[in-house]
């Protein structure tokens, strides 16, 4: 309770907070309000926002609802930001906890994989992997993974290096503690905060890959996405140009919402953590 | 019969380059239900020695015989399950304790690694652990961080015994703890050892509380023994500079009674 008033003490976070619930909200009503294939043909092509009120937004150039477009393409964003952060974040706190924990030749081997894939430009990577495994959503959600666990990875891994010393992990081992559960049981969630404190800047990121991966045309086809939104508005850019700006805004919000709200998070736990 | 036999135990560490050891050729032993205390000014090597005979680090050179069997040919899975036999207590009670973990949990976790009680039975043991210790059995639900430093070091203590082993060592379980506190500390202490026959390596620097609980003690000066023998005898007359400074450093030791 106490922190949740810290956290709405800045401006920023509010305003991050504000956008975050928007554009959830936005998700969850979507197949509410447009309940219909977003993606099937709702009117005339290129209609112009604001003339016909059941198409408020207008249509595309196939005649696609652009509001319902819009709406649904939010689902994607959040859906396939947060859950390739998820999977980043398990995975860099699995992998860094490991290496971290175990040490010696094992950490020589898995941090030299996660220097491997630090040097390959994280978008290279994401569009290698789709490239190759074909375009769904499971494989957008991994290639971003793919790209974002090895910030968590090293976090995990300097934090587990200095709990690992702690009394308690001796403790755990006089009692004859198997290593393995000393590492995940003891040591990881101990680990776990400044590790999840990446997570605001790498879901942020992994919603701009899934859009620029969209752009490219390899989003999942069966799926509206802003990425895909802005591709398809660039062909008709100078006579309706709003089909490239509405989403493009969306997104910058959106990464602009889960950013602030990140900061206010980690604010607001450094503020605790300060006057403890 | 011994119950831990240490000799020519050696642990070197480099510093600034070039090796130093931590730990140089020592050698004792002690006895069943018999407390040996390791005493010696700051950096003598006594918490290596502790972390030595508990296997969490590895010496360079010697040999620990432990009931009887060599200690260093253990590992993995036979390691653990000797680990019942040989507990520790820290000196941070607070440190020795994951900061998420409640007092029934840390006591939960020796039953359940060593088998001794099945899920059902241990709320029970663990109740009749911290009775045993003289706490309520009511503090298993709360927090570690949510009760004093005296109980947190009886929970550490209950959490040593819950295998029934045969040697504590216990680096500074004391000295973290004000006087009154340490004093019931101590007799625990006392009365384990004579209803459960525990041995205990007691390390401390505080020379009164070494002869209220100890029956032989061994000297280090820079990782090697300097003196050893009767407790009583050396804190009474100290031959080595060691234990004449050391004493020199106690002056309540002579108001201190001896049980
Ligand atoms: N991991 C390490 N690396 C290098 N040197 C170490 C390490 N651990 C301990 N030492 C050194 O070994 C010596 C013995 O340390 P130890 O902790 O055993 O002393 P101690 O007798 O327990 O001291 P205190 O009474 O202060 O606890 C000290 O000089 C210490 O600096
Ligand atoms: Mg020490």
């Amino acid at each position: 309770m106490k922190r949740l008033h810290r956290f709405f003490q800045t401006p920023e976070a509010i305003a991050g907070a504000l956008i975050l619930a928007l554009l959830v909200a936005i998700a969850l009503a979507a197949p509410l309000l447009f309940p219909g294939d977003p993606q099937a043909i709702a009117g005339p092509a290129l209609l112009p926002p604001l003339q016909n009120w059941s198409l408020p937004l207008g249509t595309d150039r196939l005649g696609r609802d652009v509001l319902a477009e819009l709406f649904h393409g939010a689902r994607t964003s959040l859906a396939v930001g947060l859950a390739a952060a998820a999977a980043a974040l398990l995975v860099g706190a699995v992998v860094g906890t490991l290496a971290g924990f175990a040490g010696g030749l094992i950490d020589e081997v898995l941090m030299r994989i996660t220097d491997a894939f630090q040097t390959v430009p994280s978008f290279l990577l994401a569009l290698a992997f789709v490239s190759i495994v074909g375009p769904s959503l499971g494989v957008v959600i991994a290639a971003i993974a793919l790209g974002a666990w090895t910030g968590p990875a090293r976090v995990a891994r300097a934090e587990v290096l200095s709990i690992r010393e702690r009394d308690y992990v001796a403790g755990a081992r006089v009692i004859g503690m198997h290593p393995l559960e000393i590492a995940f049981r003891e040591v990881l969630p101990n680990a776990l905060p400044p590790v999840l404190a990446l997570s605001s800047v790498i879901v942020a990121a992994a919603i701009l890959t899934e859009a620029a991966l969209s752009f490219l045309g390899l989003g999942d086809p069966n799926r509206v996405t802003w990425g895909g939104m802005i591709a398809e508005g660039r062909t008709v850019l100078r006579t309706a140009p709003l089909l490239s700006i509405v989403p493009g805004i969306a997104l910058v919000l959106t990464v602009l919402g889960v950013y602030l709200a990140g900061e206010g998070v980690v604010e607001s736990t450094a503020v605790r953590r300060s006057l403890s | 019969m011994t119950v831990l036999a240490v000799s020519n135990l050696s642990k070197r560490y480099r510093r600034g380059g070039k090796p130093f050891a931590a730990v140089d050729d020592v050698s004792f032993e002690i006895g069943p239900a018999e407390t040996l205390a390791v005493a010696g000014p700051s950096g003598s090597g006594k918490s290596t020695i502790a972390r030595l005979v508990l296997r969490l680090l590895e010496p360079d050179a010697g040999r620990i015989q432990f009931e009887g069997a060599d200690l260093l040919i253990l590992s993995g899975a036979a390691l653990r399950a000797r680990r019942a036999r040989l507990q520790m207590v820290f000196q941070d009670p607070l440190a020795a304790f994951n900061p998420r973990s409640t007092v029934a949990r840390a006591l939960d976790d020796p039953l359940r690694i060593h088998g001794i009680a099945s899920r059902s039975e241990r709320p029970r043991r663990i109740a009749a652990l911290l009775e045993r210790v003289g706490l309520d059995a009511g503090l298993a639900a709360r927090a570690i961080h949510e009760i004093s430093g005296g109980q947190r070091q009886r929970v550490a203590i209950a959490r040593a015994i819950a295998t029934r082993p045969s040697l504590i060592v216990l680096d500074e379980a004391v000295s973290a703890l004000d006087v009154s506190v340490r004093g019931q500390i101590l007799d625990l202490l006392l009365d384990l050892q004579r209803q459960e026959r525990i041995a205990y390596l007691f390390i401390s620097h505080d020379l009164g509380v070494i002869r209220a609980l100890a029956h032989r003690i061994v000297l280090l000066e820079a990782g090697r023994v300097a003196e050893s023998g009767d407790a009583r005898t050396v804190i009474a007359s100290p031959q080595s500079a060691v234990g004449k400074a050391l004493v020199a450093a106690t002056p309540r030791l002579n108001r201190i009674k001896t049980p």
